[in-house]
């Protein structure tokens, strides 16, 4: 299959200096769904506005469908579908009117508008309120309507920014069936970004890991996550401060070892066989008065490919920094 | 067309938009309903003299809710929603601002039936007020151009209701909207003179009582068309910075 999307040392310099996105290249093949991982402020939402033509790019050279980005961005307006990060339907207006008047966008005729708009409410589950005013939606319903008019002109591409977040895991899940369904049943090439790790692994075919405008690792989830080699072993430590170097020249003594990340909170450890490995680290530390006080084993994830290629995990600013600031606040 | 829809499915909002005005209408010209016997007006009643004044002040109002609606557009990125697709770029625009004049001449429509009811009549007839509707509608758009203007370069629905409420008050006051010329102490009749709200409402003005006066209308829409030409430009160029 041939490549639908080609992006050749992208650059895109904010006007305070900010490097949002730095020279990034990667390409997305014809019904693909391909997707970008990583935290906010990655570039995710920058890279996916410069290719909607939204955002005019520093440097670098994208070809959408064979049409360049710059010269050619009308062409490439009428082939693309795109869901923005915030959901937008007008909530004045019914599902059925938010869906018609997109396509009075597109200047579809009214005929065709008519038997879409039908086809698409069916496909995102919302026939039953399609002439309920978007206002009184569910936030699930509102990011099904928002996508069902982002396909009302049937586009070649579809470029979701982060189209699950801030919603509960059912919705989540209903979502992940729809797009699923669309890549397939529609035969669109869907160009996704996310900060979550179980909605990459579960849609993307392939997809790049991105951080702080570079990307750092490329592949499909399970390349990349072979990639690692290991299971890992997570170990917190009583008193990390004082223990953390120690315990981890300890352990880099045993054997069958792969690599220790130290993250200041804990310590992860890659190793071929981690099960086996448990026992004889709990032994090593406890026998030098380090005291444990949590252990966690599992294979790889993409937290992990994360982890190997930035030294950090993916929500540890917002999961785990924050509630423990708000305790300490307290007290 | 999708904020014509959005008009009709608010009607409070149509309503209470002309709540002002009405009061206005019915405020001043029954208050001063004596002024005509001891000062000369154009027309004859303070009512049929003033009623030129509130449609203006309608129009006002009602542009000031334009740059509020392209704020909330900013905000919720409905604005780039359109921007994505092959529609045009200054059909956005252009929709924006047909619809407010649809709203405008609605409304004012609606203050003339009731200024009618009080007893003022437009003397030229049905094409006087076709020509007024014109003339408010024309204002109105010239209007909208200083708030979406003023909307897309801040961002903040607030600061468009800070601005234009600043603006509206001096601005009608000091004109000829609501009381006549010799009325006025020197100072405020000079700056009158320099005020296009002025223009505009002597244009309304006598096409509702004295007749067509040409020079008086053609002033009106010269400086109407002043007025547009420099804030729809400022709109034009706030609004290409916002694209691009």
């Amino acid at each position: 299959m041939s490549d639908i999307i080609t992006v050749d040392n992208l650059v895109e310099v904010y006007s305070d200096g900010t490097k949002a996105v730095n020279d990034i290249s990667f390409s997305v093949k014809e019904g693909e769904f391909f997707g970008f991982l990583g935290p906010n402020g990655a570039g995710k939402s920058t890279t996916i506005k410069i290719l909607t033509t939204l955002l005019r790019k520093t440097s670098g050279t994208v070809t959408i469908a064979g049409y360049n980005l710059e010269k050619q961005s009308a062409d490439i307006r009428r082939i693309i579908g795109v869901q923005s990060q915030e959901t937008t339907v007008d909530g004045d207006l019914t599902g059925r009117e938010n869906i018609t008047l997109q396509g009075h966008f597109h200047q579809m005729n009214g005929d065709e508008i008519k038997k879409r708009v039908n086809e698409l409410l069916s496909l995102v589950g919302l026939e039953s309120a399609a002439e309920k005013r978007a206002r009184n939606y569910s936030g699930g319903m509102k990011k099904r309507l928002d996508l069902a008019t982002a396909l009302v002109h049937k586009p070649k591409i579809l470029f979701l920014d982060e189209p699950t977040t801030g919603l509960d895991p059912q919705s989540r899940a209903a979502i992940w069936t729809y797009l699923e369904k669309i890549n397939k049943e529609e035969d669109i090439t869907i160009f996704l970004t996310t900060q979550y790790l179980e909605e990459a692994d579960k849609l993307c075919k392939r997809l790049s890991i991105i951080d702080a405008g570079k990307i750092v690792a490329s592949g499909s989830p399970i390349e990349l996550k072979r990639e690692i080699g290991a299971d890992s072993i997570r170990i917190s430590l009583e008193n990390c401060q004082r223990d953390n170097s120690k315990a981890k020249e300890l352990i880099n003594s045993l054997t069958d070892v792969n690599e220790i990340i130290d993250s200041e909170e804990y310590l992860t450890v890659y190793a071929k066989n981690a099960g086996l490995l448990i026992a004889d680290i709990v032994r090593a530390l406890d026998s030098s008065d380090i005291r444990i006080a949590s252990v966690t084993f599992s294979s790889p994830s993409l937290d992990d490919v994360f982890m190997k290629h930035t030294g950090r995990r993916i929500r540890t600013e917002e999961l785990v920094k924050a509630p423990s600031a708000m305790f300490g606040g307290r007290r | 067309m999708r904020y014509l829809k959005k008009l009709v499915r608010n009607p409070i909002l149509l309503f209470f938009s002309l709540f002002q005005p009405i009061i206005f209408l019915v405020l001043f010209t029954q208050l001063l309903s004596k002024f005509s016997s001891f000062i000369v007006l154009p027309g004859g009643t303070y009512l049929e003299f003033a009623t030129a004044g509130i449609l203006l002040q309608n129009a006002f109002g009602s542009a000031l809710q334009s740059g509020n609606s392209i704020v909330a557009d900013l905000d919720s990125g409905y604005l780039q929603k359109m921007l994505v697709t092959p529609v045009r770029r200054p059909a956005i625009l252009l929709g924006r601002l047909t619809s407010d004049a649809f709203r405008v001449v609605i409304q004012s429509a609606i203050i003339l039936g009731l200024a009618y009811a009080l007893g003022a009549f437009v003397n030229t007839g049905v094409i006087g007020i076709l020509l007024i509707f014109f003339i408010i509608a024309f204002f109105g758009l010239a209007w909208s151009g200083i708030s979406l203007a003023i909307g897309m370069r801040t961002r903040s629905s607030e600061t468009v209701f800070a601005i234009g409420g600043f603006l509206t008050f001096p601005l009608l006051f000091l004109s000829t909207a609501l009381f006549p010329l010799s009325f006025m102490p020197k100072w405020v009749q000079d700056i009158s003179m320099f005020n296009p709200i002025s223009y505009a409402v002597n244009g309304i003005r006598v096409l509702m009582t004295t007749g067509y006066d040409w020079s008086t209308i053609l002033q009106a829409f010269g400086v109407i068309a002043l007025v547009a030409a420099v804030t729809l430009g400022a709109t034009l160029y706030m609004f290409r910075k916002v694209v691009s």
